[in-house]
């Protein structure tokens, strides 16, 4: 059991590290990505400024502008991680390389790595440029973090069934929004509320955010062979 | 056949009775809490299908029979129109009552998303050509976004109060009026039979057309 639990591991991580180097190469989603985030975040600046916005309205308003710039930046390169494989004609090898699971985890690290770099960037980006005040930045930062998790695996998943779809990139958006609009929703709102300082007991958006993470994984664990072998 | 006429006549019953039998409950202005005996029976309706529909869905991944994915696909249309019916009664009460045809009540934002999810599932079908990967991938999307469903449940209600009536109007109140409630039933009852009707014929259909699209690339077996 010892070795089978480490090579379903040791498959993952080589996926993950193999996608990470040829990403290296290209850079192909993380340049799609980055654009389309940094021009959203140049267009919402340049057109709303630091003042604009009055102060009271101030911590909501900037926390639903940087979740709908996150998210669809990350919906903008995210299908990436399959679409390449089916267009480069490897996923039979890969197939036969992996078992689906350890592919599963693989593909979902490539993306958290990605989103990680979008939000490294973006995240501090935004609070620069907006004068984005935030009196509680350690419930800020762990909101990002769970939020960009949740990106990763509500999206991994559809990634994989889009690649085989006639029209990949709307359709990516299409199925992916819904299954994220309550992530969405309870991000933007820990957001508002470590923006303002509300000291609420336990962080209760990010718990929200965290399960969201685990049943998504779980889900995906359950449905990604019956796509992958399909 | 006889089946048809009954459910029609049924119909015709309930909604003479729902206009001039049952009264108006108290609390809502005018005529409007007749809308109790449509709009709700069409919400029940829209939830069962929907939950029908993934069980299908459910069942079609583990046992890959072509006709649980027929009930699937036919459910999921048929909760589709019912959600939009549901949406659009309750729409024209909202704008009776609170004042706005949409206020983004808890009610509204979800029934939203459901559509929402429902359309990209129809998207995802039409989307994949391969008839049988198509029909795997919307059995899974379904699945994917039922479990997504809690969270809805545990969010919205948070972002407001609901203004949706609840108790004035549940069956299992015992403040009810005995009138109101029985030609509440029978309405759920015309409706279930309306949707099961319409249920077998779109089943029918989608059997109809997968025998076409078979024969053209096999031949038929009795032949």
């Amino acid at each position: 059991m010892q070795t089978r639990s480490s090579t379903y591991l040791n498959e993952a991580v080589a996926i993950w590290f193999r996608d990470l180097r040829s990403e290296f190469r290209t850079r192909y989603a993380l340049n799609a990505i980055l654009m389309f985030a940094v021009t959203t975040l140049i267009a919402v600046s340049f057109s709303i400024g630091s003042f604009r916005i009055e102060e009271a309205e101030r911590p909501f308003l900037y926390s639903v502008l940087l979740w709908i710039i996150l998210t669809f930046s990350a919906l903008s390169g995210l299908s990436r991680s399959f679409v390449k494989e089916e267009e480069a004609g490897t996923i039979d090898v890969l197939k036969l390389s992996a078992r689906p699971q350890a592919v599963f985890f693989g593909k979902l690290l490539f993306n958290l790595t990605l989103l990680g770099a979008l939000e490294l960037i973006i995240v501090p980006s935004f609070i620069f440029l907006m004068a984005y005040q935030i009196n509680f930045p350690g419930f800020f930062v762990a909101m990002i973090i769970s939020g960009g998790l949740g990106l990763g695996a509500g999206t991994t998943i559809i990634a994989a069934m889009i690649a085989r779809a006639s029209t990949r990139g709307a359709l990516f958006s299409v199925l992916s929004l819904p299954l994220l609009l309550p992530l969405m929703i309870t991000c933007i709102k820990g957001c508002e509320r470590a923006a303002i300082g509300i000291h609420s007991a336990g962080w209760p958006e990010v718990k929200i955010a965290v399960a969201y993470v685990i049943i998504m994984v779980v889900m995906s664990l359950f449905l990604f062979p019956l796509i992958w072998e399909e | 056949m006889i089946f048809k006429l009954l459910l029609t006549m049924w119909m015709a019953v309930i909604i003479v009775a729902a206009f001039f039998y049952a009264g108006t409950a108290a609390g809502f202005p005018g005529q409007t809490s007749r809308i109790l005996f449509f709009h709700v029976p069409q919400a029940w309706i829209a939830t069962l299908a929907f939950l029908i529909s993934m069980i299908a869905s459910a069942l079609y991944l583990a046992k890959r029979k072509v006709e649980t994915d027929y009930v699937a696909q036919s459910a999921a249309e048929l909760g589709f129109l019912f959600c939009v019916l549901a949406t659009v009664t309750g729409s024209i009460f909202a704008k009776a009552t609170w004042g706005s045809f949409w206020n983004w009540d808890p009610r509204q934002t979800s029934i939203v998303i459901l559509l929402m999810i429902y359309g990209a599932y129809f998207a995802l079908r039409s989307a994949v050509s391969d008839p049988e990967r198509s029909r795997v991938f919307a059995g899974v999307y379904s699945i994917l976004a039922f479990a997504t469903v809690p969270f809805l449940v545990f969010i919205v209600p948070r972002i407001t109060a609901s203004l949706h009536p609840e108790d004035t109007m549940s069956p299992v109140n015992p403040g009810m009026d005995p009138k109101t409630l029985k030609v509440f039933l029978g309405s759920l009852l015309a409706y279930t039979g309306l949707f099961i009707w319409m249920l077998r014929l779109r089943i029918r259909l989608l059997r109809l057309k997968g025998l076409r699209v078979r024969d053209l690339y096999h031949e038929p077996d009795n032949e």
